[in-house]
């Protein structure tokens, strides 16, 4: 019966790829932005439940179980780190792409900076973070199978990357964003449906209060910083936090930004994201972490067993139908991120390595194909995380693989993306040594550490504390150095940009 | 953001919303968050903990300093 529910789950997904791949317009602007048709209500699920992907079911209340309510700090930075991509570069970035027809960050920036270097350079950097990244939902998924169903783990990591790769096949950015609604509302429902469930039935009398006051008697230090094992120390509370802020940078959410179908959009979307975002969706997985699962099973201390937390106490007091529904949910959250991801992943591959280096007469639709066959590929690539995980090689904690490695990684192109945007003085030998040099130093520490497991390069700190700071030093240093761009470049890039700005009528 | 710093109102918006930062970072460095020893943890309405009210506060501030400045002085609005 499970079995056949998803099953009939994943048919609605591929029906609806199905529908986008008749409607869509064939072209490689429609394929890769959506037409820039994408209206403010389609950005905000499109961008809210691309980033909250099994993370916000299994990672972030996991961590917040183990760790205290410290670890939310990260959420904080985030909420801002999305709303300040769309106030501050958001509408520079869609005018510039929409004016010179731009189909990917990197391309406006390689274009920026007349770099074809950079292209290669910002392509592969963000690949080489963004595909283990795609590879950690299918991963979520199949635990959550595992966990369920009692199949092995990679049965429900294949089932998701199949879905992933019709979804994004054949429906495109268009059908991806507007998908999101649909698997955005099953995963609120599930994980908004099964915490009032759980709270009505085991703590009938106080709800909430009752919960947090049975923590507050067993395990006090979980409710308060620096945590059970005093880990949230202030220092890393706002490390946490200023992580979060590097949201902006996710390239995947970044290309968000040029799908918008007017500047108006710009306008109404940080809206969304304070009320519905900050107040509403993050409060969720924050009480069950922080607050219900710690009342209901204290005790865990493994961190696969803490990431599986939800998830458990619901399929132990709810019906056994629930817990596929709520499945259901953490497949939508994960296809609904990785999906987003997988469209940035084959654009860098299809319009910026192969158009942009080795095919640049290729036609619209030579490229289209071509984003679509890489999807394949990258999803192929993708599972690995999850074979590494099967034979034991890889690092279960999720939470701390999207903080640790995905956004440090992701950060590494903020100075060139930010100073490309904003700095008449930034040039393209600023950018390709910070990001090189970032992101080299972001390699090395984290590959190499001592016999205790530190990462002595990094000073043990977060691995983006010390590389972005070099990055950023190294950007402003080369650039200073360098000599500036050229007024005709000067004129496309912020001049025509700022005009059209001020003068765009909204549709 | 280039829009922003050009006039008055967006050096305000911008330096309201670095002062929220600022403020955040040091109610994390003053401790409170943390539970004074002996004490029991501080639950706003009986389940709020302090990093969630601050983190609301924190987004509150946010909110109401872009509604005012896009709404009513942004240069694209």
């Amino acid at each position: 019966m499970d079995l056949l529910v998803l099953g009939i789950f994943g048919l609605i997904i591929i029906a609806l790829a199905a529908y986008g791949y008749k409607i869509s317009a064939r072209t490689a602007e429609d394929f890769m932005l959506g037409g820039r048709t994408i209206g403010v209500v389609v950005m905000f699920f499109f961008v809210l439940f691309a980033v909250s992907s099994s993370w916000t079911f299994y990672g972030f209340p996991g961590m917040l179980y183990l760790e205290g309510p410290g670890y939310v700090f990260f959420v904080w930075g985030s909420v801002a780190g999305f709303a300040g991509l769309y106030m501050f570069l958001g509408p520079r970035l869609w005018a510039l792409a929409k004016l010179n027809r731009f189909l990917s960050p990197v391309e406006a920036l390689s274009e920026r900076y007349q770099s074809k270097a950079l292209r290669v350079i910002l392509s592969v950097t963000i690949l080489a973070f963004i595909i283990p990244y795609v590879g950690v939902q299918p991963l979520g998924v199949g635990r959550g199978f595992e966990a369920l169903t009692g199949l092995p783990l990679w049965v429900g990591a294949v089932y998701t990357a199949t879905l992933l790769v019709f979804l994004v096949l054949l429906g495109g950015m268009r059908i991806v964003a507007w998908v999101n609604i649909f698997l955005g509302t099953v995963y609120v429902t599930a994980l908004l449906g099964s915490l009032i469930w759980i709270v009505a039935v085991l703590f009938p009398e106080g709800g909430l209060a009752e919960a947090a006051a049975r923590v507050a008697a067993t395990a006090p230090e979980k409710l308060s910083t620096p945590g059970p094992n005093e880990t949230f120390t202030p220092v890393l509370v706002f490390g946490t936090f200023l992580v979060g802020l590097l949201a902006f940078s996710w390239p995947h959410i970044t290309i968000g930004a040029m799908t918008a179908r007017d500047k108006n959009l710009f306008k109404w979307f940080p809206l969304l994201i304070f009320i519905l975002g900050g107040f509403f969706f993050y409060t969720i997985p924050f009480l069950w972490g922080s607050i219900v699962a710690p009342a209901i099973m204290p005790g865990v201390t493994d961190v696969a067993e803490a990431d599986r937390i939800v998830q458990t106490i619901i399929q132990t007091y709810l019906p056994a139908w629930f817990g596929v529904f709520v499945l259901m949910g953490v497949i939508a959250a994960a296809i609904s991120t990785a999906a987003v991801q997988l469209m940035m992943s084959s654009i860098l591959v299809a319009r910026d390595i192969v158009q942009g280096v080795f095919m640049p007469d290729a036609t619209d639709e030579q490229i289209t194909t071509i984003a679509r066959w890489s999807v394949i590929g990258i999803v192929v690539a993708s599972l690995a995380v999850t074979a590494a995980v099967e034979l034991g090689l890889g690092q279960e904690a999720m939470a701390l693989y999207l903080t640790d490695v995905s956004v440090p990684g992701f950060a590494q192109w903020g100075p060139a993306l930010v100073g490309g945007l904003l700095w008449k003085r930034g040039t393209k030998q600023g950018a390709i040594a910070a990001t090189v040099v970032g992101t080299l130093y972001l390699v090395l520490g984290l590959i190499i550490t001592g016999p205790d497991g530190s990462r002595f390069l990094l000073f043990n700190l977060h691995p983006v504390i010390p590389t972005l700071p070099v990055n950023i030093l190294v950007y402003i240093v080369v650039s200073l150095v360098t000599p500036r761009m050229d007024a005709q470049t000067e004129a496309i890039f912020f001049d025509e940009v700022e005009d059209f700005l001020l003068t765009e009528t909204n549709t | 953001m280039r829009e922003i710093m050009g006039h008055t109102p967006g050096k305000i918006y911008l330096f309201i919303l670095l002062v929220s930062i600022v403020a955040l970072a040091a109610a994390a460095f003053t401790g409170v968050m943390d539970t004074p020893e002996g004490a029991a943890p501080t639950l706003v309405l009986g389940w709020m903990t302090m990093p969630l009210v601050l983190g609301f506060a924190f987004v509150a501030v946010w909110l109401v300093a872009y509604l005012v400045y896009f709404f009513f002085f942004w240069p694209y609005r």
